[in-house]
């Protein structure tokens, strides 16, 4: 199996958390004799490579981050320069009748995949530890799959990794796990397997838990944004209000 | 104070919106009659439009600089920053958006992702889940007026969701040729 892998993280490659996960990720598909070639979103020069490559490729990863409930905007900046697969692109006469809609009427360019429509999965991955935080642009990547004309291959989701930049302990602990739904992508091509469901962990928390998180949230955790904050130079407090007249 | 943010460069929608809110009292009483709770003199603390199709606005790169660096301030300097001032002081933000792929396209994207300056790092709990803590006082209910082809189920959701995490409400999705009912929440 050979996988075209987009990283949809608008950081650069270097600071790109996404891409830390994508390491040991790749690492699994490795064991499962699988090949695959890396493109990022955050650099502009490699999209028309990207673009080319998502034509020739059965089998498409694209990883993000949550950004906002939905995927970053630079990501679907360069998806809307793909052209939108046939059944989608008939414009409708609400469309036609406005002249300023050139954007939408105008694209007659039809997506022509080399053999049969691909299976686009995805790596969603977010701050946030619970799985309830990611469905909503879960929801959205089905629909996204779709309206790219390929067949949806699942998504793996999972929050928590917020750590992955900031510290080195931490980033070990957090992306080793991604080694193994690796090598199940690496053997199926696709990420629906029970065992990627189960990883995303828990929806939500139980109560005696968010009871106990919370607590640390207003000392440890704070403390440790302080000392992040810190350590970029910054001078001001976390809840400054700079525009507040 | 009323937000309208429109990403697109028809400027027919805004000058409608303008027309309806600046003569409008009948509409406004019309919709002030709508809301339990808030009577229609609120529409006296006017509104402002912002036309973004032509200005330059990146997307968001996800530094965390307004996080952890520089609090509350984003570290791309461009003309985004106009509007994060003028959205501490808004009741009701609406985005006017082109769409693709089923969802806003990435100029309206952007828009929503840039405005991360108004949280801060700090979290809490919030019902089940953590959100983080608002770094102003002011809340800022938004809707959003599209143009072209979305999935409109998906994107209340997404705007319940979005307005979750600003601690607000949401005033709806409405596809532009409903735009006189989202005029009518405009108050």
């Amino acid at each position: 199996m050979h996988a075209l892998i987009i990283n949809g993280s608008p950081r650069i490659k270097k600071y790109s958390n996404t891409d830390k996960i994508l390491s040991k990720f790749t690492e699994g598909m490795k064991e499962s004799g699988a090949t695959w070639e890396q493109y990022e979103v955050s650099d502009r020069q490699q999209w028309d490579t990207m673009r080319d490559a998502f034509f020739r490729s059965e089998h498409i990863l694209i990883a993000l981050p949550l950004f906002f409930e939905c995927i970053p905007g630079l990501l679907l900046e360069f998806l809307e320069t793909l052209p939108v697969p046939e059944k989608l692109s008939t414009p409708n006469p609400e469309k036609l009748s406005d002249p300023m809609c050139e954007k939408h009427c105008n694209n007659d360019t039809k997506i022509e995949f080399s053999a049969s429509a691909p299976t686009l999965s995805f790596l969603l991955q977010g701050g946030f530890s619970e799985g309830i935080q990611l469905r909503c642009c879960e929801a959205y990547l089905e629909i996204l799959a779709e309206r790219l004309g390929c067949r949806y291959g699942g998504t793996l989701v999972k929050g928590d990794n917020f750590g992955i930049r900031f510290d080195e302990s931490q980033r070990e602990r957090v992306t080793t796990p991604y080694q193994k739904m690796g090598s199940i992508y690496g053997r199926d091509g696709e990420l629906t397997d029970e065992e990627c469901r189960k990883f995303t962990g828990p929806e939500v928390f139980p109560a005696y838990i968010r009871m106990l998180v919370g607590v640390l949230f207003k000392t440890v955790v704070k403390k440790g944004f302080m000392k992040m904050a810190a350590d970029w130079g910054c001078d001001r407090p976390l809840d400054d209000r700079p525009y507040e007249s | 104070m009323i937000l309208i943010v429109n990403t697109t460069t028809d400027t027919s929608i805004t000058d409608e919106i303008r027309e309806a809110l600046a003569s409008g009292n009948a509409l406004f009483s019309t919709a002030g009659a709508k809301s339990a709770g808030k009577d229609a003199s609120s529409a006296a603390s006017g509104f402002e439009i912002v036309e973004a199709g032509t200005m330059r606005i990146s997307y968001c790169v996800g530094c965390n600089e307004c996080w952890l660096k520089t609090p509350g301030i984003c570290a791309l300097k461009d003309d985004y920053e106009e509007i994060l001032k003028k959205l501490i002081h808004a009741d009701q933000m609406w985005l006017i958006t082109e769409t693709a792929l089923g969802f806003v396209d990435h100029k309206g994207k952007n828009i929503i992702d840039r405005m991360i300056p108004l949280a801060t790092m700090n979290l809490q709990f919030k019902g089940k889940q953590m959100r983080h803590i608002p770094r102003y006082k002011q809340r800022t209910d938004v809707g959003i007026i599209y143009r072209g082809d979305a999935d409109r189920s998906f994107l209340e959701r997404w705007n319940q969701r979005v307005t979750l995490n600003l601690h607000s409400h949401s005033l709806g999705v409405f596809p532009v040729t409903e735009k006189k009912e989202a005029i009518a929440c405009m108050h």
